[in-house]
């Protein structure tokens, strides 16, 4: 892990805590290192507390135990943490916010009664206890960030509202023209509890804060961790093992596939599958299961890396198209800097570059059936139509379809995100600060307002993608094939021909 | 008598006659019925009328044409010819899906001339209707000669490759507008489809009415703004039974003008439609032992007040003794175990009576049809009745849309289907080329039933209710616009188009507080939460709390009933722990209900128990804020919207067998549920009101709880009037009874929004209780300066409402008439009424108090039937006498 400028935090819902086993708790505290962990509330919950202080070393914070007090005060490495017990609280903790901020530029405040309430009949969201907290908070707001278990860790709104806390909107934005100007409360939201989508098992998120006030997130699934990280191990087989002593992915790795295989229900081919998948996580070597060539990996030249970048997940416009050349060692990005009501130049420039300089190479993606040729595809039909028939032509592999869908691999990486698959894989990250929301909102508000971008920083992330996709490839092309472990999966694999159309249907 | 006989004879022997007439069933049915509680009505038949082929079609298709176009489908390929969008409102079989038969081809034939591809999109409202019509267009285009792949795709269709194909390369793709909801998400993958798409049909539009109408006039929305993207600019063809309303109904749904094609060219046989009122029900201990199984099998509770069988048992009969002389018939039931219920009844009605069925030639082959069954075992009941091996088919309105099962000779309705639509649909299925058809209501003993059958010209009537879809519902918006925002950025261009700026706006200030919406109108705004929100939206209502139905730990899977999500309002009303559901048949007791978590659910698992529950109501209403109104004379209707609490507190457990109440008043454990919803409300005028509570002061309700305060009379009359008012509602607009409320009170002022209390007070607290919610309105009607107006409220039971009300405020004065003739018509001879006028078995005061003329009384003040002065005798002397009414309200 990078130096650290602030701290980490764990945001560990009351259900994880309590469901997951020691060990993979251990687990937890192993990849993510946190200075100190939340248990969302708003519900008390003390065994989750409890059981969170066995595991973790730095500080539990669980503001509806208030075990220190309705209003608390810590120092986290010297980062100032406020708990408020109750939203009717909020005011009480005014102080301790006033005193915090004299010494240091940003503190986080924790109360989870704080929520939004969705009332579709009015077309209104409100923040509750917002006068609570508008009226806690010193000058502006901006040197506090609130932290609430009553939303999702995905959830990070700035809320501006004014001293009444009336609010006056969302968004990063400052409020501008506002008659109340003056007294306006700017509060970065930033929730803690479990996200949704990520099944029965919850998620666990890691937040970093910033001196400076930066938040940054990580979520992975709850089950990534422990004996369950491993494929073929779910929860009833995990307790088996613990129960045959196997409590950790090492001790797995030291059992044979007999020992295993005298478990109910596991196979020789599950119990292989299970060690592989165990050494693959332990070791951070990637591993093959399948005769399936890596697409592409057999062709005289190898593929171009792409990413595209957008100015949202329903883009209006594909602003930059970044493309890595192994052969070569070097990148390429278009860009459109200058005209975003434009949408047909970047593309035109990427298309005559690719269909002129390298008419016989195929591209590269991570999941880009479902991003980055989906809407350069669509683009393309609609704005450059008389480009579609070569665009069609054009060879285009997805490593993720290969990898992950098509079961052809074993990944390390707790998610099968390409910024985390990669680092598992030892890439090392430009570290722009960067990722696809924030480049897609950068640009948005590039649109609307005219400010302009740091193009560089941003030119940087998508080479970066681009780069980090070429890595793993590159490993994938060198990783071991595991032996025997294929029968089982290959009736479910989607694509594996080099001509990738695949996607499973909806 | 014998040589009327003789002539009757010989007129059933003739070729072009259905084998039972009208007058000879009365004649041949075994048992007793009275004078007048049967009528028969001779609807005469009407020729065809055609326009030839060649004037409306190019010859390629005109020539491969059998018969020549009826007008109204020549009417509708002209207009479409001409541009224009068209709704075909005519009867059943009359034709309508040739209408965009013939477009589709001539569409592709043209496009095809250039080297372009034409597509369309079908939409049916039912999975099996698009099986059924895929068979139906692939004939049409055979005959035709015309090369069209035409393909289903929804639900049932194989993933994957069967999938791929189908966008790639259909011409006609035949699918349902859940489907749309979700396949829109990729609208990529369809991309040749959509763009070459020139024709959108919206087959049997008129069931889109309500919240589910509501949401097909979003997916139809987000559907347009798709296929703009892709460049297409298709054309709309709905086809509909007769409505009041085609025009408006298909512009709400499609935000698209529309030409309305409704004059019926296609031929009609002559009908005898028999209007049957089931006999006195005998006393109990002389009954056959088949009715005293039969009442309790399905839930009847009878009821001292049940005077007549109900047509649960007497329908059946009818289609037992009809079948038995050689008419094919259909019987329509409102339910899926009464179908299969109906199919034992009549065969045992058959062999009960042995005596009098004697002709051992006659099989009597009859088979249940419902959505429960089988793809395969639908195909043969439908197969089994084209080809005539079947005699008889009971079945729920499945078989009321465009399924082809060929024409019977007769129909039999187990109750009044709700509404005439529904009603000349069903009786449609009966009537074989131009030969004279027969066609049995047997009525209900309950408001709409008793209705139609002593006011036949309503039934005759050329008016049809209006189909209500409102785009308002700012709830269903809300969802839809999350799911057009994860399909293609909302932006400026949907100002005006997908909604009003100001909504959109709203919209998307609501969602980025919420954290789901990213970006802004004039960039785009894009959906960030949890994938698919497609999968979010339930059709059948406004909000998307669903709770899951599980089963007890323990039990085998087998037994898991399989039941759709449940939306929270019918949870709290009929899912509470201890209920007793039935399904499918089997019993099933819901053991949890676990509310406030990310998957709310029920538990339920199944029993073998001799009673059922039926859950008792409250209802108060708070914070009415009056958006529009307008004066009826000197009564003052407003329209609105308000704060419905509605209270399911308490259940009784019924026997089964007796329908004696075994347990009364078993709490629930549920909240109250809080509907933010649209109202109307009627004031009626203090003086009516005065003279009123004098006329029936005496009036006193013996067992109820303050049953003789001196307003009871004149309360009973309110309560009565607003039963009535929302019963005869579907006589009115296409609705669903259950999908309105009412709420009768001395005390209308303390039910609005207070201007004490702020405009948010209390709202976070969560749910409220109902016993503080019944304290606000006491506090306000103690706080009140001026004297309140009383009167009655109808409130939409569904989140952010659904038009209803709206509707019912701008028809007032018909429905108040309906309802009016109706109360004073019924010949019950009870001054509190009876089911079949002014009770009503959703009543939360147990039909307490309940005014029979009190209601009739206000009703002519309202329609101006009565002079004011008929009422000035009841004044009191002395102005008035000054003492404070109770805030008393009764839903």
């Amino acid at each position: 892990m990078a130096e650290r400028d602030g701290v980490r935090l764990l945001a560990l819902p009351p259900s994880v805590a309590l469901e997951r086993s020691i060990p993979a708790l251990e687990d937890v505290r192993g990849y993510f290192d946190p200075d100190g962990v939340v248990i969302p509330g708003p519900r008390r919950k003390p065994r989750a507390v409890a059981r969170a202080r066995r595991v973790f070393v730095g500080p539990v914070f669980h503001p509806p135990l208030a075990d220190a007090g309705p209003v608390t005060r810590d120092e986290l490495d010297g980062f100032p943490i406020v708990t408020v017990q109750r939203g009717a609280m909020l005011e009480d903790a005014a102080d301790a916010l006033e005193g915090a901020l004299s010494i240091v530029d940003h503190v986080v405040l924790v109360c989870d009664d704080v929520t939004t309430t969705v009332r579709p009949t009015a077309l209104e969201t409100r923040l509750e206890y917002a006068a609570e907290l508008a009226a806690a908070v010193p000058d502006d707001g901006s040197g506090v960030t609130v932290l609430t278990g009553g939303l999702p860790a995905d959830y990070d709104e700035t809320w501006h509202l004014e001293r009444t806390g009336e609010p006056l909107g969302v968004g990063r934005d400052p409020v501008a023209d506002l008659e109340t100007g003056d007294d306006v409360v700017s509060l970065r939201i930033h929730g803690t509890g479990a996200v949704e989508g990520h099944g029965d098992a919850r998620s666990i998120s890691a937040l970093s804060l910033s001196r400076d006030g930066a938040v940054a997130v990580e979520t992975v699934d709850a089950d990534a961790f422990g004996l369950e990280a491993v494929t073929g191990v779910g929860p009833k087989t995990a307790n088996r093992l613990e129960q045959e002593g196997i409590t950790t992915r090492r001790r797995l790795l030291e059992t044979d596939v007999e020992t295993l295989r005298s478990l109910p229900g596991i196979g020789r081919d599950r119990a292989e599958r299970m060690l592989a998948h165990a050494e693959v996580l332990e070791t951070g070597e990637p591993r093959r299961l399948t005769d399936e060539p890596l697409p592409g990996e057999n062709w005289e030249r190898p593929p171009l890396c792409l990413d595209v970048e957008t100015d949202g997940l329903s883009p209006t416009i594909v602003w930059q198209v970044g493309v890595y050349d192994p052969l070569e060692d070097c990148h390429r990005a278009f860009l459109e800097d200058s005209n975003p009501d434009d949408p047909r130049s970047v593309l035109q420039a990427f298309l005559d570059w690719l269909l002129g300089v390298h008419p016989d190479r195929a591209l590269l993606t991570w999941n880009g059936w479902r991003f980055d040729y989906r809407h350069l595809g669509a683009f393309i039909n609609r704005y450059l139509p008389g480009y579609a028939e070569e665009w069609d032509r054009v060879p285009k592999l997805d490593c993720y379809l290969w990898a992950v869908r098509g079961r052809n691999a074993l990944l390390p990486g707790r998610t099968n995100r390409l910024a985390d698959v990669s680092s598992a894989l030892g890439y090392e990250h430009a570290g722009t600060g960067l990722d696809g929301a924030a480049t897609a909102a950068a640009y948005e508000r590039f649109t609307r307002t005219g400010e302009v971008l740091e193009w560089d920083r941003h030119r940087a992330y998508c080479e970066d993608d681009c780069r980090a996709l070429w890595h793993v490839y590159d490993r994938l092309r060198d990783a071991p094939r595991a032996e025997a472990v294929s029968s089982e999966s290959t009736s479910e694999r989607a694509g594996g021909k080099t001509d990738q159309t695949g996607l499973s249907d909806f | 008598m014998a040589s009327e006989r003789d002539e009757r004879e010989e007129w059933t022997e003739r070729a072009d006659d259905v084998p039972v007439t009208g007058e000879e069933l009365l004649e041949t049915f075994p048992g007793y019925h009275a004078e007048g509680d049967v009528s028969v009505l001779e609807l005469p038949g009407r020729d065809a009328a055609t326009v030839p082929n060649r004037s409306v079609l190019r010859p390629e298709l005109a020539g491969a044409l059998e018969h020549d176009l009826y007008t109204h489908q020549a009417a509708a390929l002209e207009a479409l010819a001409a541009g224009e969008n068209v709704c075909v409102a005519t009867s059943t079989s009359s034709g309508k899906t040739l209408v965009y038969a013939l477009q589709i081809a001539r569409n592709v034939l043209e496009a095809r001339a250039s080297g372009e591809e034409s597509t369309a999109y079908v939409c049916y409202p039912t999975k099996a209707l698009s099986r059924d019509q895929e068979r139906e267009l692939n004939d049409v285009f055979a005959d035709l000669g015309v090369d069209v792949t035409v393909r289903v795709y929804d639900g049932d269709t194989e993933r994957g490759e069967t999938r791929r194909r189908i966008r790639e390369e259909a011409d006609v793709v035949i699918t349902n507008f859940a489907g749309v909801n979700t396949y829109l998400h990729d609208h990529d993958r369809w991309a040749r489809f959509f763009r070459a798409c020139d024709l959108v049909v919206i087959d049997e539009s008129h069931t889109y009415t309500g919240v589910h109408g509501m949401h097909v006039a979003w997916i139809v929305r987000r559907l347009e703004r798709v296929l703009e993207y892709y460049g297409a600019a298709p054309q709309f063809v709905l086809t509909s039974a007769t409505i009041g309303n085609p025009g408006e109904h298909s512009e709400a749904l499609t935000r698209e003008p529309v030409t309305v094609v409704d004059e019926d060219g296609s031929p009609q046989g002559p009908r005898d439609l028999v209007l049957w009122n089931p006999p006195p029900r005998v006393r109990e201990d002389d009954r056959s032992g088949l009715e005293a199984e039969d009442g309790v099998d399905d839930g009847e509770t009878p009821d001292a007040d049940h005077e007549r069988l109900p047509a649960t048992v007497e329908a059946p009969r009818i289609f037992s003794h009809l079948t038995y002389h050689d008419a094919q018939t259909l019987l329509f039931t409102p339910s899926r175990k009464l179908a299969e219920l109906s199919v034992k009844r009549a065969t045992k009605h058959r062999s009960d009576r042995e005596y009098y069925y004697a002709n051992p030639n006659s099989r009597g082959d009859l088979e249940p049809y419902h959505a429960g069954h089988s793809r395969r075992k639908r195909h043969a009941t439908e197969y089994g009745l084209k080809t005539g091996r079947l005699d008889g088919v009971a079945s729920t309105n499945a078989l009321e849309l465009g399924i082809n099962v060929g024409e019977m000779d007769a129909t039999v309705q187990l109750g009044y289907p709700g509404q005439r639509q529904s009603f000349w649909q069903q009786i449609g299925r009966a009537g074989r080329d131009e030969k004279r058809a027969l066609s049995v209501l047997v009525a209900e003993h309950r408001t709409l039933d008793q209705y139609v059958v002593s006011n036949p010209d309503y039934l005759l009537d050329e008016d049809v209710e209006d189909a209500v879809v409102d785009p308002g519902n700012d709830a269903v918006f809300a969802q839809h616009f999350r799911c057009a925002a994860d399909e293609l950025a909302v932006d400026g261009d949907d100002v005006g188009t997908f909604a009003s700026r100001d909504r959109l706006e709203r919209a998307v200030e609501m969602w980025r507080r919420a954290g789901q919406v990213r970006g802004h109108l004039e960039t785009g705004v894009s959906y960030t939460g949890a994938p698919r929100p497609q999968t979010d939206v339930s059709l059948y209502a406004t909000t998307s709390e669903e709770y899951e139905v599980r089963l007890a730990d323990g039990v085998d899977d087998r037994h898991d009933p399989e039941m759709e999500p449940l939306a929270r309002e019918r949870v709290l009303r009929d899912f509470h722990e201890g209920a007793i559901r039935l399904h499918e048949g089997r019993q099933y007791e819901v053991t949890n209900v676990v509310h406030d978590v990310p998957n709310p659910h029920v538990i339920v698992r199944p029993v073998d128990v001799d009673y059922y529950t039926r859950s008792r109501s409250e209802v108060t209403i708070l914070d009415a804020v009056s958006e529009e109104s307008r004066e009826i004379g000197d009564f003052t209707l407003h329209y609105g919207r308000g704060t419905v609490l509605v209270y399911h507190g308490a259940y009784d457990e019924v026997a089964v067998h007796g329908g004696r109440t075994k347990t009364a008043g078993v709490p629930t454990g549920n909240p109250p549920l809080e509907i933010e919803t649209q109202l109307c409300w009627l004031e009626v005028p203090a003086d009516v009101e005065r003279a009123l509570i004098e006329k029936y002061r005496d009036w006193c309700v013996p067992d109820m709880d303050g049953g003789d305060a001196a307003h009871v009379g004149y309360a009973g009359g309110l309560h009565a009037a607003e039963h009535a008012t929302i019963g005869v509602a579907p006589l009115e607009l296409t609705l669903d009874k259950r999908d309105l409320g009412g709420l009768a009170t001395l005390t209308i002022d303390s039910h609005l929004a207070g201007a004490s209390d702020g405009e948010h007070g209390g709202e976070s607290e969560g749910p409220r209780s109902f016993a503080a919610a019944k304290a606000v309105v006491k506090a306000q009607a103690d706080a009140l300066e001026r004297e309140p107006a009383s009167g009655w409220f109808v409130y939409d039971g569904i989140e952010g409402g659904l038009g209803f009300s709206r509707a019912i405020y701008e028809n007032f004065e018909a429905v108040a008439a309906r309802a009016r003739e109706h109360v004073a018509g019924c010949d019950c001879g009870r001054v509190d009424g009876c089911p079949a006028c002014v009770m009503d078995d959703q009543c939360g005061n147990d039909n307490q108090p309940l005014h029979r003329q009190a209601a009739v009384d206000v009703f002519d003040q309202l329609l101006g039937n009565e002079r004011r002065d008929a009422l000035e005798a009841y004044l009191p002397d002395d102005g008035h006498g000054g003492q404070r009414r109770p805030p008393l309200f009764y839903s």
